[in-house]
């Protein structure tokens, strides 16, 4: 008889249970060894920053193995971890989580980069109940949802505007803008640029007297031309330019921008700004005096002796200092390691516990992390405000305590 | 006694057919699957029954779009609205796809009449313009920072179940537009048009119903996939890569074949889940490869090599060509 | 009113660098019938090419114009040569010939992909800051130069379609191919030529835009999709009809922004290009010949 189409697709179907077989590893706890599982964008258009995570990662499981384990109840456990390419799609990430856990048995699970893929690998954590920290979604709306499992070292990207905002307020308290400033805000539309927007006008709206919102639009990602919204910018002849952008579309924006003669008191690209790579691409004195706010900076180690540690041991591995990525995805690993070793045990309920009621030193700005229950277990440290001088340094300006540099308004290169 | 059958369906069939649905829903209940080859499966059946209605448009009548992530996008925020609303999700479901097939009619009732690459381009055109609405309509689609629903423990079983019904109802009916008498006016009006009219089918009717189907089953794939992930984003699911992967899946599977695409489905999830992890940085590449030597030298795609296969057996070369 | 004027410069730079992107574009289609959808790989691999020739050998871009033309022109009529001419001719090949260069496409995509990594790059010369200050407005140099290089480029293949042989011959292939073979015109021929001189212009298009923007493997998509509008637009074959309807696109695309929030504004161009095929297929500006 021949074999019907459902016969046929059945059996097709039935493939991934032969594979099943072969990729299933032997079984965790013979030795004790923790297993770790992690995806992050290796390739794909995120890979430059997944594999900036990487490395943070790996540092921290390094320094863990060469302390002989993780001492976990007076046992010293080895830890290992299962890192596999998400390539930056949201359905490969989720079904990638689900084989962690699965498949890989991994005990805990740690985060991928960029808030939409955080947002629906944190459904599987909290489905299969397995504590899921990450260092790469700061949308505050991923954490309202109130999961127990989700615990996110990303502080929220409205408190990144408005570490700006608060910058830009004390120079107009200073007299250097004028009072009510004008704002020209663009965001691109993701969810880190949406919540941009969401701070600025939160800001705007507690300083009413002093600031007003003139433009208010967004962009696509990885646009090409933006010389229609720089004829309304310069139509509108703002004092402050803030826009929230990929390093890519910073690049492509501000090189319009510098050639529509455009020049603003105060000019910000959200989280970019100080990177090498669009000093190179645009000549360092059309990125001069441009604003930035970051989750961290090495530049930290001169208040953080816990940071100045982490730079020599980065320094060691790499050869080079390490960015906020990095230093983000350290600090996740360890977040979650400081847990395990407090919990003394690597049930799952115990570790979540633990990483819910964690209050520790911390290489973050602020010095402690902490995962806030009101805040849906988002950490809530402050940013770094940096801003790009003359000189190619980038030094914080704000907040005012780790600040080496008063920073500078309004814009001197600006004509008249 | 037998039952009485449409004269397209042979009893062998339909029995076929069922034991295999049968094996496929008793799987996860005797060999005790662990949830990520399940949800895989169940990934695997939604992205069969999507692809299998887009050659219902792109294989039986020659109108490849583009487009298709556009219905399945509407379908999923549709029923993820529904759902968030409070109704029942399979009630959500059938309204996205039914608000998928209306919008599909709006832009489609003009296109269809579009020949050759005209149609296709249409299509992109119509796919990125959904896109970029949608993605700043946030009342319907939450904006760029996407929807999530509820989280509901045991509702990825249980879309195991949902899944396989829904594809057993799109093979079913690829069957059916096929076989019946019906698969004939398609071929005639794939074949030509004009002449088709001309001996009595009805081409506009017949193109707008096949494009509704289509739009329907893609749509409600749209909101199962979006009770699965429990979070959808609109730049993901209207995504032109996801229109793409449609055409890709279809074509390697065997474009205009009953079960082609459904092979081809299966094909392309498990390539991406499998070799993903291992060659990231080639896959892409295949793809492009497989597309160009299925255009070249099998139009069938897996399907005709299959045939193939079944043509060297020479007992089977009288039967082999019932497939097509 | 200086923003109209702002707005208006936009405009005509801006259309300057769609009628480069969909020269290429329309040729193929006006000649051989075929939608070429590996236009988006070329584009990129344009880019690319004018990035290496730049960081790696020290040639500026605008001097690498006729490497990166020559090495487009030779992988279009191999590829001509080794892929396209196997599929039937006409509405049957066309469905075909879609897919078959789109997985063209994305073997050169991942093939750049292996290369170069999927990083963003960026081209900057000395003068990609630069700007001209006129009446107040501000121009960019390098778009100038973009815009120079569309009309020079529309110049030069209109009077090379009206006045030279195989110009003639490929006017005369897209106007009726089997009367061609009649008259002694080698159809073949003149098909491998069109697809590498549409490749070629491609490719030109890409490196004119690595100059502007910042690229990667990806690259080419957004500009295979302007493409298609223009093309769709100007009516399929005729190149100053292309050159017009770059102008109506980028015009409708740039006002937009006082109409309507700026990122729905490239949604227009969508909308435009299937209200046109509805209205008039034939495009809304263009005669069925090419030249």
């Amino acid at each position: 008889m021949r074999l019907a189409p459902g016969v046929a697709l059945a059996l097709v179907l039935s493939l991934p249970l032969a594979c099943k077989k072969g990729g299933e590893s032997p079984a965790a706890a013979s030795d004790g060894t923790i297993i770790i599982g992690a995806t992050l964008p290796l390739t794909g258009s995120e890979a430059r920053i997944g594999g900036f995570y990487k490395e943070g990662y790996e540092l921290a499981f390094e320094e863990v193995t060469k302390a002989g384990g993780l001492e976990v109840a007076g046992k010293k456990l080895p830890v290992k971890l299962v890192l596999l390419d998400d390539t930056s799609a949201q359905a490969t990430a989720a079904s990638l989580a689900e084989r962690l856990i699965h498949q890989d048995n991994a005990q805990f699970l740690l985060g991928t980069y960029s808030s939409h893929l955080v947002e629906a690998q944190s459904v599987v954590a909290e489905q299969s109940a397995v504590p899921y920290v990450n260092g790469g979604g700061g949308a505050s709306h991923i954490y309202q949802r109130k999961f127990k499992q989700l615990f996110g070292l990303l502080a929220p990207v409205e408190s990144l505007a408005a570490a700006q905002m608060e910058w830009i307020d004390a120079q107009q308290k200073a007299g250097k803008l004028k009072k009510p400033a004008s704002i020209a805000l663009l965001w691109e539309n993701t969810a880190h640029g949406n919540d941009f927007r969401k701070g600025v006008q939160g800001f705007v709206a507690q300083h009413a007297a002093d600031y007003q919102i003139a433009i208010d639009e967004s962009f696509e990602l990885n646009g090409r031309d933006f010389g229609a919204l720089l004829g309304k910018v310069k139509a509108a002849n703002t004092d402050v330019f803030l826009a929230d952008a990929h390093l890519p579309d910073y690049i492509t924006l501000q090189r319009q921008y510098v050639t529509a003669g455009l020049c603003h008191k105060v000019q910000s690209y959200g989280a970019r700004g100080s990177e090498k790579q669009a000093a190179e691409a645009l000549g360092k004195e059309h990125v001069q005096y441009v604003l930035s706010a970051v989750w961290w900076s090495s530049q930290l180690e001169s208040t953080q002796p816990s940071v100045k540690k982490f730079n020599q041991l980065f320094k060691a591995r790499f050869n080079r200092l390490p960015e906020w990525y990095q230093a983000l995805g350290y600090e996740t690993a360890r977040a979650l390691f400081l847990a395990i070793q407090q919990a003394g045990s690597t049930d799952r309920e115990k570790v979540r516990a633990k990483l819910a009621a964690l209050s520790v030193d911390s290489i973050l700005p602020g010095g402690r992390l902490s995962f806030p229950a009101e805040h849906g277990q988002q950490a809530q440290n402050p940013f770094v405000v940096q801003q790009n001088q003359p000189d190619g340094q980038s030094p914080i300006v704000w907040p005012k305590d780790v600040a080496s540099n008063p920073g500078v308004a309004p814009n001197p290169s600006c004509a008249k | 006694m037998r039952p009485a059958l449409p004269a397209w369906l042979p009893p062998r069939i339909l029995i076929g057919g069922a034991v295999g649905i049968l094996l496929l829903a008793l799987i996860p209940a005797v060999l005790g699957l662990s949830p990520y080859v399940l949800n895989l499966l169940t990934l695997t059946l939604l992205t069969v029954s999507a692809t299998l209605a887009w050659n219902w448009l792109g294989g039986y009548l020659g109108q490849v779009s583009f487009g298709h992530a556009a219905m399945f996008g509407v379908g999923g925020f549709v029923a993820a609205r529904i759902q968030l609303s409070g109704a029942p999700l399979p009630l959500g479901w059938l309204i996205g796809g039914i608000a998928a097939a209306a919008l599909a009619l709006v832009w489609g009732h003009p296109t269809l009449r579009l020949r050759g690459p005209y149609f296709s381009i249409a299509t992109i055109g119509v796919g990125e313009a959904t896109r970029l609405v949608m993605t700043y309509w946030d009342w319907l689609t939450g904006g760029s920072s996407g929807l999530s629903l509820p989280v509901d423990l045991t509702l990825k079983a249980q879309l195991y179940y949902w899944a396989l019904a829904l594809a057993a109802v799109a093979l079913l009916t690829s069957y059916a537009l096929r076989r019946s008498s019906l698969g004939l006016s398609l071929v005639a009006i794939r074949s030509d048009t004009d002449a088709a009219a001309d001996v009595g089918v009805r081409p506009t009717l017949l193109q707008d119903s096949v494009l509704f189907l289509s739009a329907l089953f893609t749509g409600v794939a749209g909101g199962l996939y979006a009770s699965y992930f429990s979070f959808i984003e609109p730049n993901d699911m209207f995504g032109f890569d996801r229109s793409i992967s449609f055409v890709l899946m279809a074509v390697i599977g065997g474009v205009g074949t009953i079960a082609g695409p459904a092979i081809g489905a299966v094909v392309f999830v498990l390539v991406r889940q499998f070799l993903i992890a291992s060659y990231p940085d080639l896959y892409l590449g295949l793809y492009g490869a497989l597309l160009i030597l299925v255009v070249l030298f099998e139009p069938l795609g897996v399907t005709g090599l299959g045939l193939r296969a079944l043509r060297l057996w020479p007992r089977r070369a009288a039967r082999a060509g019932e497939a097509r | 009113m200086a923003q109209l004027l702002d707005l208006l410069v936009s405009a005509l730079l801006l259309a300057g660098l769609y009628a480069t992107m969909a020269y290429g574009l329309g040729l193929i289609y006006g000649v051989l019938r075929i939608v070429n959808l590996s236009h988006a790989g070329f584009i990129m691999a344009g880019a690319y090419l004018g990035w290496v020739l730049h960081t790696k050998v020290g040639i500026d871009p605008y001097l690498s114009i006729p490497i990166v033309l020559g090495a487009a022109y030779a992988a279009g009529v191999l590829l001509y040569k080794g892929l396209v001419k196997r599929l039937p001719r006409g509405v049957a090949g066309g469905v075909q010939s879609l897919l078959l260069l789109f997985g063209a496409s994305l073997l050169l995509r991942n093939g750049a992909y292996l290369l170069f990594s999927g990083n963003d790059q960026t081209v900057r010369t000395s003068y990609s800051t630069k700007a001209l200050t006129l009446l107040g407005t501000s121009f960019s140099i390098n778009r100038l130069a973009v815009f120079g290089i569309a009309i020079a480029t529309l110049v030069g293949l209109h009077l090379f379609l009206t006045k030279t042989y195989p110009g003639k011959a490929i006017r005369a292939v897209a106007q009726n191919e089997n009367s061609c073979t009649l008259v002694g015109i080698d159809v073949e021929r003149i098909s491998s030529m069109a697809f590498g001189l549409g490749t070629a212009l491609a490719s030109l298009a890409g490196l004119l835009a690595g100059t502007l923007f910042s690229f990667n493997p990806s690259f080419g998509s957004v500009e295979l999709l302007k493409s298609f509008v223009v093309v769709v637009l100007g009516g399929l074959g005729s190149v100053p009809a292309l050159a017009a309807a770059a102008l109506v696109l980028a015009l409708v695309e740039v006002f937009a922004i006082l109409l309507i929030p700026s990122y729905l504004t490239s949604a227009v161009g969508f909308v435009l290009l299937v209200l046109v095929l509805i209205i008039r297929p034939g495009g809304l500006l263009g005669k069925r010949a090419i030249g």
